[in-house]
């Protein structure tokens, strides 16, 4: 899919997803921070505490936005094909991780990294399956 | 899943899930009973660990291998939205819980609950297909 | 897309079920093409076409 014509679906993607992880960032910056410098309690803490949560819930609507607006069929069928082949190992990793943790007492994993756990793998994915649509 | 029971694909899927569910409460039996009467160490403690997460793995081999056979492709294609609607209700749920975990310390949620939790949003999603395609 | 499935099953006296079974797939994916929820394949609307003798165009309406 090496086509330099990325359609506008694509680079509208881009600048909303650019922007999210710029807010991701500044979002777990004032939360960490506001814990760290602040004895919060009550709805405040928890509000606080959500804020890095909502631009990756914006982000999934992002990709939920990109996928509606890509007019090329075959190339929303990629990405539709690559966001599957992410879920596997995925639910794979979480369970085996999940189960080692719970028995034999590995040190656990923070639940928040599931999702960029699973854009690593649709990222991997991609990769494969450029090589599977060549 | 759908219950219909003329379609080739959903019975073979029917029967390979029905043997993998059962491999799954027969490893983790055996695994809960050893840990609590013979606890093992080392390699054998981690082995015992992971066997009640490969029939989860397993579980994972028969829906890909269900979406590769269904031959019907309105159908298949209720199923991927389902799964789509599954995983994002998953990283919903697992980003917000895990920074709610990470800074307020609401109640921790085990890792290997994420694909029963994977498995109830595809319950709801394919509830929600449903309703559209009515 | 649009399409003529309805009076095309009529003048044959088929049923949605009755299509289905013909095509090889499930009521609810003739009833979604049928009401344009969802746009069949090349391969399924070849067979659409060939199953009712006639063309995909003479089948579905192209509203662009």
């Amino acid at each position: 899919m090496k086509s330099g014509r990325k359609s506008s679906a694509f680079r509208r993607y881009k600048t909303r997803s650019v922007t999210t992880m710029l807010l991701y960032v500044l979002s777990l910056a004032i939360t960490s921070i506001g814990f760290d410098h602040f004895r919060l309690t009550g709805l405040a803490a928890y509000l606080l505490a959500i804020l890095p949560a909502l631009p990756i819930l914006v982000a999934m609507v992002v990709v939920g936005l990109y996928l509606a607006e890509e007019k090329d069929e075959f190339v929303r069928s990629f990405w539709l094909e690559a966001m599957l082949w992410g879920i596997g190992p995925t639910m794979a990793l979480t369970t085996v991780w999940g189960s080692l943790t719970k028995f034999a007492h590995l040190w656990g994993m923070d639940l928040f990294l599931v999702y960029p756990i699973y854009c690593v793998f649709v990222f991997i994915a991609t990769a494969v399956l450029k090589r599977k649509y060549r | 899943m759908i219950c219909s029971t003329n379609n080739p694909a959903i019975k073979r899927y029917n029967y390979r899930a029905a043997v993998v569910m059962t491999l799954y409460v027969v490893f983790l039996l055996l695994a809960v009973w050893v840990f609590k009467l013979h606890p093992p160490t080392g390699v054998a403690a981690y082995a015992l660990a992971v066997l009640p997460s490969l029939p989860i793995v397993g579980m994972l081999v028969v829906a890909g291998l269900y979406l590769a056979e269904e031959k019907d492709e309105f159908i298949r294609n209720t199923q991927v939205q389902a799964m789509l609607g599954g995983i994002g209700g998953t990283l919903a749920v697992t980003s917000v819980w895990g920074f709610l975990e990470n800074f307020v310390h609401v109640p921790h949620m085990d890792l290997y609950l994420v694909f029963p939790l994977f498995w109830v949003f595809v319950g709801v999603s394919m509830f929600v297909v449903k309703l559209r395609y009515r | 897309m649009k399409n003529r499935l309805r009076v095309l099953r009529a003048e044959r006296n088929w049923s949605q079920a009755d299509l289905a079974e013909r095509l090889e797939v499930s009521r609810q994916s003739v009833n979604a093409i049928e009401t344009g929820k969802y746009d069949p394949s090349l391969p399924l609307a070849f067979k659409l076409a060939r199953l009712f003798e006639t063309a995909i165009e003479d089948i579905f309406t192209d509203e662009n």
